[in-house]
């Protein structure tokens, strides 16, 4: 019987894994943490040539933060859920980090799924994709010969795609530290293990508002112009104001229907959910 | 190719494909039979097994990922773990699908955290299902065992 | 001496291994119906054993209401995954690609998906005829009606209806709908066939051992002394692991191949094998001004599916539990089972009974609304005692819905409050007829061996009867085993479904060990259960007892998304006699949670006959975290009562309390599940009404 068994790749540093990528591109699929391919394969969406695993790249797993004003929180790619939602360092100065990487399905998803796998596999109803897009986190990419650095929002680029190339790896997330007022709501509309039906983050970076609306549309939804409308306010939002930021963000999204929620209902609640955020904001 | 890894403390070679998952080679390779293939995509729990002293989902785990680890499953335990003994005091199971799940969850949380509140376990085994529905004797059995 | 549940040494049937078994894999319909014009399989290595439509011939038809099923199908497919190729292979692996290699080509025909759609002029026919089967499950009168796509209907007749309705004062009418649910028990539908000199041997996860047999021996045309079927614990069933599921694919690859053979379900394919009924419902009550009843009318559509499996019992269950425990002169009940062109729908959990609670007791309060009563007196006023005759003609004995009602609403504070507060009580009948019989071995070690038929599927049965039998033998509980079930050792029993076991069998140990004492070395005891109902006028015994509760539910509202939390849920269940307590209150407490399932999330999705959430990210089950902050419940027993099932009476009033808490807040909700975006609309609706903006 004519069966592919894949070939398992295990590189052991950075560049040999680059260079694989460089060699094979979308032959081999990448492995970070495993979980959203394990799901693939078990349902047969998914049947790779090769596997390229990153788990003994142990360069790709870190937490770092200097001391520098200005200096970004740094995470490896091959840093899991569970090392986000543990680190003492996250939980003191980006704590709706930690707790928004906590929310994250179970212990046992946790501590197998990457930061860099979640954004790399670009899920509509994850939660940390859209977090680090508020925070107007970047991350880094690199191949065999070049490295950029590129906002969450143009790394997400539709349904479960991105804007890597088949000779790139993602391999940090860089979180800025100038930010306050951090907020993330997931509102699950039935189980309490259900995935959110709409979620919310929220964050002034740079004194700027930043609302982002996650699994709602096959990319995090962030619409600058209606967070201006909150520039200015430094007294605290309004009533007034956070209610019409709430619905112009639920008439500017063509949301999804799923087994979470209809379209129409997703509408109501984002408009709710985007003025809980922001009244959630203000100290 | 070949995996090796500890398994309930024993040092194990077993023949596995690449993409195979651990639960698949535990069954098959090593008779573990407390891990079982339910839902395929991570979500149940009842697949749970320690990998290096963590929840995993055994049935979304590419086997080759276990290379030098160590494995446990409810089979490693004595029978008469504090968690497996207030499983039993508290009767809280029924069918047993996924009380190795629950029992494996339990344990690797009270180490983490002796002491904790109902809300806290509701939320550590949130990802335990139970269609028998046990959770209101599971919960107690986990209260028992952090005491004891 | 650990239990092997917590210690991981239980095996199920998906366990069972024999030198040179095969793995099977099915291929299955993508179509809803569709005519099989051509199967190929040419392309499969000779190493797969194949079985096609072309195979089956000579296999008898089987079904344990309508005999209406073979083992695949003849010429055309009836649902989203009837079985149309089976494949046996050395591995799981070998056999799921071999079915990547076989080419199935469809001529696709109209389909219908709904109860009420079926039933109108001029909807496709699933199937041309409803032949009523001889399986001993057929056990009431069934009424197919030739021609069309209702393989029974069930009455009761009781009284004037017409003249009912005009001495109401007051009448209000609703329609409801309950959607299909899957019991995704935690281990998939597993078995194990293998022939020796002729003779099959089965191992099976199954609720239905003699059922099955008789099925299978039609199936293949030999006694069913030639047929033994062995269960292994469930890992849960809940109603699914009934009549013939995986076996008969199985026992054919196994003939085939001339090796034993396993066939395991994927989680996907649970949703494709057997799922809850959906119904809708339509019910009309009249009462005086006083709030007496005087008159119910309800028609229900109980969608089977493609094939009839146990819906007829369904559908008659289902008739009688929505009329509820109460005295009403005149009550007309039509229910029908309906074929559609979904995958088939059989037991679940309530057996009917959770359709018809949510339908009768919502109506309840609808009508108290109309009255302007409290819902509580309302109930109180018209609900059975003993001596009262229900709709059926039965006299009522042994009923306690008062002091049930009266526990759920001093819960919930009833007497303080009612916003946000629902009531509900419930009545559900016990599989009658029926038959339990059960054998007690002395072993020579001084220890005893039961032989019973009843199946453990988590429920602790095997527990209850060895504790039973050591009470009756005066020995300690370690010295009495039960035998896995095993057709060659064990006594016909009807089947473990309908709370019954711990009762029935209960009483036939009585007989066993009384008739053990005077023999010494083996002791058979029966215990047999008469009555039924005549399936034209409903009349006669539904149930030689009834098992009974109310509950209770406090919720609060989050009235801008419609999300709202059950703060608190009760029920207090009529038990009669106690045999394990930790066991009953399991019993009670997981019903009470699978309840919580059906009321708030679960439904299965269906596009043109297609599930579209078969997988439990999509489709929900509950968690730890699902809990209400209060969850608790009573179960009472009397002096010298029977023992009274409790394996799934909590599990259909729930639905109802909570719907009816909603209500007291104006939130009118119909249709299961109640989902965030139904309250929400219902909010918009009560905002409407009021003349108020949403």
């Amino acid at each position: 019987m004519s069966r592919n068994i894949p070939q398992w790749l295990a590189p052991t540093s950075l560049q040999e894994a680059l260079a694989l990528r460089a060699q094979l591109g979308d032959e081999a699929t990448v492995v970070a943490g495993g979980t959203f391919i394990g799901i693939l394969m078990n349902q047969k969406i998914m049947q790779p040539q090769a596997l390229l695993s990153l788990r003994n790249v142990s360069e790709l797993a870190f937490i770092e933060a200097s001391q520098d004003e200005g200096s970004s929180l740094r995470i490896g790619a091959m840093t899991t859920h569970r090392a986000v939602e543990r680190t003492s360092l996250i939980h003191q100065e980006w704590p709706v980090l930690a707790s928004t990487f906590s929310l994250v399905a179970s212990p046992r998803v946790r501590n197998q799924a990457t930061v860099g796998g979640v954004l790399a596999d670009a899920d509509y109803a994850s939660d940390p994709p859209t977090l680090l897009q508020a925070l107007n986190a970047r991350v880094v990419v690199r191949s065999e010969k070049s490295e950029r650095e590129i906002p969450v929002e143009e790394l997400i680029i539709g349904y479960y795609e991105t804007s890597l190339r088949p000779d790139e790896l993602l391999v940090e997330v860089r979180v800025p530290r100038n930010r306050e007022r951090v907020v993330y709501r997931k509102f699950r509309s039935r189980s309490s293990e259900d995935r959110p039906c709409v979620a919310v983050a929220a964050a002034q970076v740079d004194g700027k508002l930043r609302v982002v609306v996650g699994a709602v549309a096959e990319k995090p939804q962030y619409f600058p112009e209606i967070c201006a409308l909150a520039e200015g306010e430094t007294g605290g939002y309004t009533r007034e104001l956070v209610t019409e930021i709430g619905q112009r963000y639920a008439e500017s999204i063509e949301p999804i229907s799923d087994s979470r929620g209809s379209a129409a209902y997703r509408r109501r609640v984002i408009a709710v959910e985007v003025r809980r955020a922001l009244e959630e904001m203000v100290p | 190719m070949k995996i090796h890894f500890k398994v309930n403390g024993t040092p194990t070679e077993v023949e596995a494909q690449a993409d195979e998952m651990l639960l698949e080679v535990l069954r098959r390779e090593l008779d573990l039979r407390s891990v079982r293939a339910t839902c395929g995509i991570g979500i149940c729990g009842a697949c749970t097994a320690l990998v290096d002293g963590e929840p995993i989902s055994t049935c979304i785990f590419l086997a080759p990922l276990a290379e030098g680890c160590e494995i446990t499953t409810v089979e490693g335990l004595s029978g008469d773990h504090p968690v497996q003994r207030a499983f039993e005091e508290e009767h809280a199971f029924q069918c047993g699908y996924c009380t190795p799940g629950m029992i494996l969850t339990a344990r690797s949380f009270l180490e983490e955290n002796p002491a904790p509140s109902d809300e806290e376990i509701k939320v550590a085994l949130g990802g335990n299902l139970c269609r028998c529905g046990c959770y209101v004797k599971i919960i107690r059995a986990v209260k028992k065992a952090a005491r004891g | 001496m650990s239990n092997p549940r917590v210690t991981g040494a239980i095996r199920y049937a998906q366990d069972v291994e024999f030198e040179g078994m095969l793995h099977a894999s099915i291929l299955r319909s993508p179509y809803p119906h569709a005519r099989i014009l051509r199967v190929d399989a040419s392309a499969v290595p000779d190493s797969v054993v194949v079985l096609t439509p072309d195979d089956i011939g000579d296999f008898g038809s089987y079904g344990c209401q309508i005999q209406d099923q073979t083992v695949l199908p003849r010429e055309r497919v009836r649902f989203v995954g009837d079985p149309v190729v089976a494949v046996a292979a050395p591995t799981k692996r070998e056999a799921d690609e071999a079915l990547n290699l076989i080419d199935v080509e469809y001529e696709r025909l109209p389909g219908v998906f709904d109860a009420v759609e079926a039933v109108a002029e001029g909807a496709p026919l699933v199937h041309e005829h409803h032949a009523i089967s001889e399986n001993d499950a057929a056990y009431f009168g069934i009424r197919p009606q030739e021609g069309t796509n209702i393989c029974h209907r069930f009455r009761i007749r009781h009284g004037d209806m017409e003249e009912g309705f005009k001495q109401a004062d007051v009448v209000v009418e609703e329609t409801y709908r309950t959607p299909g649910a899957q019991h995704a028990a935690m281990e998939p539908h597993a078995s194990v066939a293998r022939w020796q000199d002729g003779r099959l041997e089965i191992w099976t996860g199954t609720q239905t051992l003699f059922n099955l047999r008789m099925d299978l021996a039609g199936i293949f045309n030999i006694p069913e002394s030639q047929i033994r079927i062995i269960s292994p614990p469930m890992g849960g069933a809940f109603g699914a692991k009934t009549f013939v599921r995986t076996e008969a694919i199985a026992a054919c690859l196994a003939q085939k191949a001339g090796r034993p053979v396993k066939v395991v379900l994927s989680r996907y394919e649970e949703w494709l094998t057997l799922n809850r009924h959906p119904a809708t419902l339509q019910v009309k009550l009249g009462a005086r001004a006083d709030g007496t009843l005087v008159a119910k009318r309800v028609v229900c559509w109980v969608d089977t599916g493609a094939y009839a499996d146990c819906g007829p019992g369904v559908a008659q269950k289902m008739g009688y539990a929505a009329v509820g425990p109460y005295r009403i002169p005149q009550v007309w009940v039509d229910s029908l089972c309906v074929y559609t062109n979904l995958p088939p729908n059989g037991a679940f959990r309530g057996y009917g009974a959770m359709q018809a609670v949510w339908a009768s007791e919502r109506t309840m309060d609808v009508l108290a609304a109309k009255l302007g009563m409290d819902p509580l007196e309302l109930r109180l006023k018209n609900v059975l005692v003993d001596g009262d005759q229900f709709c059926t003609g039965e006299i009522m004995h042994d009923v306690h819905f008062i002091e049930c009602l009266h526990a759920a609403a001093g819960t919930i504070g009833w007497a303080d409050n009612k916003q946000g507060k629902g009531l509900c009580v419930l009545m559900k009948g016990m599989q009658t007829p029926s038959r339990a019989s059960i054998v007690v071995e002395a072993n020579d070690d001084g220890g005893y061996t039961v032989h019973c038929a009843t199946a453990e599927m988590g429920q602790g049965a095997w527990y209850s009867i060895r504790l039973m039998a050591a009470e009756l033998l005066g020995v300690e509980l370690e010295k009495v085993h039960y035998a896995e079930p095993d057709t060659d050792l064990a006594p016909y029993d009807t089947r473990t479904t309908s709370s019954r076991s711990t009762y029935m069998m209960g009483r036939a140990l009585v007989e066993a060990v009384r008739d053990l004492k005077r023999k010494g070395e083996l002791g058979y005891g029966e215990c047999v259960n008469k009555g039924g109902l005549d399936p034209d006028t409903g009349q006669g015994i539904a149930s030689t007892h009834w098992h009974q509760g109310a509950a209770a539910a406090e919720v609060r509202v989050d009235e801008e998304t419609g999300k709202f939390q059950v703060l608190k849920l009760y029920t207090s269940i009529y038990a009669g006699h106690v045999v394990n307590r930790p066991g009953a209150e399991l019993q009670n407490e997981g019903s009470m949670i699978m309840g919580l399932g059906t009321t708030l999330f679960e439904e299965i999705a269906f596009e043109d006959g297609q599930p579209a959430n078969a997988n439990l990210s999509d489709y929900n089950l509950p968690a730890a975290g699902d809990l209400p902050e209060s969850f608790t419940s009573d179960l009472f027993e009397r002096e010298g009562a029977e023992v009274h099932g409790l394996g799934e009476t909590a599990l259909p009033p729930v639905p109802p309390a909570i719907g009816n808490a909603l209500y007291s807040l104006g939130i009118h909700v119909t249709d299961l599940p109640l989902s965030a975006e139904k309250v929400l609309n219902a909010i918009d609706s009560r905002q409407q009404a009021k003349g108020g903006r949403t």
